[in-house]
């Protein structure tokens, strides 16, 4: 499977283990990625949207212009504020026209609202496929305890889902695929608190320790995330929120190509594992165990 | 259809203490939680208080939490909700003043965060002889926020209330949006200047959970976001509590612009400052040593960048 790749700006920048980890295991499972390098920042929810939909829409029409159908993105705010631009410049031709008019016709760019943006984990599971994932598992993760934690973009607004409900559940079903065991808690599929980290400090460390807390108390050994936004906070502001909660935590937090890596056989430090605020080295260990 | 609902009770007029009472019902495949609600009031338990009034989605009395979700009774279906053990649990929503068993005051819901945004019309000028004219066109965003019946399932549903009771919230903000949208409002931006203080619409995470669970389609947190545009777009990036919000947003687009994608340690440093950045030094320096901040530091431009330059231009072009 082929499609274009838009690796987001964190994936390189504040989580630089990302980027290497997902085009080291988007290589191992056979998809081709055309990056696209001369495109902008989607705006992540911060910049207002008549600065981020034309940027969106020049994005989405370069990946046209290869003649791709697919954006795969590897973050979970990338997929729903690129999606959430892409479904209104699919539906509303006349706001597409108007993108098209006042923005991109004079770089000779049109888009003309043929392009999914997909994250990996919905590649995985709606094209690639969980059956040939397991094929590919070289090192199951069996007793590996995992909580997923989405990232509100990659679930809501409901039109994201695009009426798959299910798109709710592919992060559980990838875990199991790996051999790996779900530790479900309740937070799952809320805010990590990083769009408020700088407004209201307080809250965003409150949501931490309490999504951290809740899934180390269920017993989770990791948690595995979409989204690099999710990580930023979860893994590195988790000593912060220990520190107003006034508990240890110490849950390690996983890029989802990093857990994906390990059940491919890659090594932790192939995945530079190293590279968190909060230890993995007792995921590494158990991995080490595995093989 | 065999369901054990299990029903919060407390009175504050006797006190004592809040729990839980389980009741065996026997109801059609198709009843509603309220449904179940007046059977106990009626057949079984008359001391049972709940508020109710239209029974049929179009009215917003009823909000409850619904095996622990918030939802309107009259249109949630037992089916829908029923757990493995056929269990309904049926409790006030969080974060208010229980009067009794599923009676609360909505004043410490709703109200008193409404009347916080000044939810009134402060016209722009002395009042006309004749009815002011809007064009339709103009009034469809306001009429789409005045769909709202004060439910009260936004704020229910939202992530931030639970850690911090004195956010505003989405009904509020929702209500505040509907100001700042009529034309024939003149205090636009005394209101978005009010807005942006701390507690307002930058505290919002912005996680869509009030669109979820909002029965009138008005999409609350949407609503957030074109107040935050609304405010960016007046030049009214943050109140004047929480500067650090406006040099975030600036610092995020001055990168953007500059080389076409986010430059994080600008980002840090010019949000911040110095100062707050010496407080962080202890996870900078365990960042560092495990080969998270690249040394030296570099943020290149990329290529096309003077494209995505250019777009800021043409929307500034739009304001001037």
């Amino acid at each position: 499977m082929r499609c274009a790749f838009y690796p987001g700006c964190v994936s390189r920048g504040g989580c630089p283990e990302l980027y290497p980890s997902a085009i080291k295991v988007a290589a191992r499972l056979g998809l081709e990625l055309e990056e696209l390098t001369d495109v902008g920042c989607n705006g992540a929810g911060v910049l207002s949207r008549e600065v981020s939909d034309p940027i969106n829409a020049r994005t989405l029409a370069k990946a046209e212009r290869l003649g791709l159908s697919t954006v795969m993105t590897i973050c979970s705010t990338c997929t729903g504020v690129m999606g959430q631009a892409n479904i209104k410049l699919r539906e509303d031709p006349v706001y597409r026209a108007s993108m098209n008019h006042e923005f991109l016709a004079d770089e000779g760019l049109e888009y003309q609202g043929t392009i999914s943006v997909k994250h990996l984990l919905w590649i995985l599971n709606e094209d690639y496929g969980l059956d040939r994932l397991r094929t590919a598992v070289k090192r199951p993760l069996r007793g590996l305890k995992v909580s997923p934690f989405y990232g509100c973009y990659i679930r809501r607004p409901d039109a994201i889902v695009e009426g798959k409900p299910q798109r709710k559940q592919y992060l559980e079903r990838v875990i199991e695929a790996l051999g790996a065991e779900v530790v479900d808690f309740g937070g799952k599929g809320k805010c990590c608190g990083f769009p408020i980290l700088t407004a209201n400090e307080t809250n965003s460390m409150a949501m931490v320790a309490a999504h951290t807390g809740e899934a180390k108390g269920k017993g989770a050994d990791c948690m595995v995330t979409p989204c690099p936004l999710c990580h930023l906070n979860l893994d590195g502001s988790q000593p912060r929120a220990e520190a107003q909660k006034g508990e240890k935590i110490d849950l390690p937090i996983l890029h989802l190509p990093q857990l994906i890596g390990l059940g491919l056989g890659f090594s932790p430090e192939e995945l530079h594992m190293r590279r968190h605020i909060v230890s993995t080295r007792a995921v590494a260990e158990t991995v080490r165990l595995l093989t | 259809m065999q369901a054990t609902f299990k029903v919060y009770r407390f009175d504050r007029e006797t006190g004592g203490k809040p729990g839980f009472q389980s009741y065996a019902l026997d109801l059609p495949e198709d009843a509603t939680v309220l449904d179940g609600l007046f059977k106990i009031r009626e057949e079984m338990d008359g001391s049972l208080g709940f508020r109710a009034s239209c029974n049929r989605g179009l009215c917003g009395e009823c909000t409850l939490r619904i095996n622990r979700g918030g939802r309107l009774a009259c249109i949630t279906r037992i089916a829908s909700v029923l757990t493995k053990d056929r269990e309904v649990s049926v409790e006030p929503v969080r974060n208010v003043l229980v009067l009794k068993d599923l009676v609360y005051d909505v004043e410490t819901l709703l109200w008193k965060k409404i009347k916080s945004v000044r939810p009134w019309l402060d016209p722009a000028r002395p009042e006309p002889e004749r009815e002011y004219v809007v064009p339709d066109e103009k009034l469809r965003p306001v009429r789409n926020a005045m769909k709202c019946y004060y439910c009260g399932l936004c704020d229910e549903g939202c992530s931030v209330i639970p850690f911090d009771k004195t956010f505003v919230g989405p009904a509020a903000l929702t209500k505040a949006y509907r100001f700042v949208s009529d034309p024939r409002d003149g205090a636009r931006a005394a209101r978005l200047r009010a807005l942006g203080e701390p507690r307002g619409i930058w505290d919002c995470v912005h996680c869509f959970e009030a669109d979820e669970h909002c029965p009138r389609g008005i999409e609350p947190t949407q609503r957030i976001v074109d107040l935050r545009d609304a405010a960016v777009a007046a030049g009214i990036k943050s109140g004047t509590k929480n500067p650090q919000v406006a040099r975030h947003y600036d610092s995020f687009a001055a990168s953007v612009r500059k080389s076409g994608w986010l430059d994080e340690g600008r980002l840090a440093l010019e949000t911040w400052g110095v100062r707050r950045i010496f407080d962080l030094l202890p996870i900078a320096w365990r960042a560092f040593r495990r080969g998270k901040l690249p040394v030296p530091y570099r943020h290149p431009k990329r290529k096309g960048a003077e494209r995505i330059a250019r777009i800021f231009e043409k929307v500034q072009g739009k304001h001037s």
